[in-house]
């Protein structure tokens, strides 16, 4: 797995290492750095987590996503 | 509520279609692929059948629906070879939930099998991948861990033990927006 950090946008708040149940992540100089990509599941709570949005997954396998709103989504199409 | 309305309603329940008891229907009506609203209108009433559950039942919901994973588990496995070694095992269950649930066997890369030993029991990590469980919690604003993927544990539980023949302990190890890793401990 290739995890990015945007360095300037993490905040260090260090919610990713503590989230992170295969302790892929670490701070180092108050920046969150994933120093066991491998052990990454694609779980993506990080993503989720991340206040900043700072991060991104390279490779991982999208899982099929039944959950969107039909009514919300065409509402928004119209929009944009 | 006008004549007119009621006519168009009786208009379209009507049709000159000559329909024989021997007639079996070879597909589904609609096409799936027109059935998004029906597929939503399960996943919303699933949803609410489960937090009226965890409402009235509150604890004693994770058991109901274990149980009732557990049973359909064994039901379905029951038709399936049965298989001594634990890999075989995964490999039915995985075509047995082939198009609900998707799932890969996982390990840390420090460990060196997927079937690790650690503090006197024997266990394998899963990572499901797709997941109606999850699809479903998400649309309706539900927490993950709770009473429905108590129903996914008990389902793979019931299976692993038909088709082993060996008890089995399904644990939820973290649980993620695209993915969960769990835990199958085998007795």
């Amino acid at each position: 797995m290739d995890i990015r950090v945007d360095k300037d946008a993490c905040v260090g708040c260090g919610l990713c290492v503590k989230d992170c149940p295969m302790h892929v992540y670490e701070l180092q100089n108050k920046v969150s750095v994933p120093v066991r990509p491998n052990n990454c599941m694609g779980c993506l709570s990080c993503h989720e987590i991340c206040p900043a949005q700072a991060l991104e997954h390279r490779g991982v396998y999208p899982a099929r996503r039944h959950y969107i709103d039909i009514k919300v989504c065409e509402m928004l199409r119209k929009v944009i | 509520m006008s004549a007119g309305y009621i006519d168009e309603l009786h208009d379209a329940f009507h049709s000159d279609l000559v329909y024989r008891s021997e007639d079996i229907p070879l597909d589904c009506t609609p096409k799936p692929k027109e059935m998004e609203q029906t597929l939503h209108g399960v996943m919303k009433l699933n949803g609410l059948v489960i937090r009226s559950l965890e409402e009235i039942a509150g604890r004693g919901a994770n058991a109901v629906t274990y149980r009732a994973g557990k049973k359909f588990g064994h039901e379905v496995a029951k038709y399936f070879q049965k298989r001594e070694d634990v890999e075989g095992a995964l490999h039915e269950l995985s075509d047995l939930l082939r198009g609900q649930y998707s799932f890969e066997v996982w390990k840390p890369e420090d460990k060196e099998t997927f079937i690790i030993e650690e503090n006197g029991e024997t266990f394998i990590y899963l990572v499901f991948h797709d997941c109606i469980v999850r699809q479903t919690l998400r649309r309706n604003g539900l927490d993950q861990g709770g009473p429905l993927c108590q129903t996914l544990f008990g389902y793979v539980v019931g299976a692993i033990e038909e088709i082993t023949g060996r008890k089995a302990k399904l644990e939820i190890v973290h649980t993620g927006p695209n993915a969960c890793l769990k835990k199958l401990v085998l007795k």
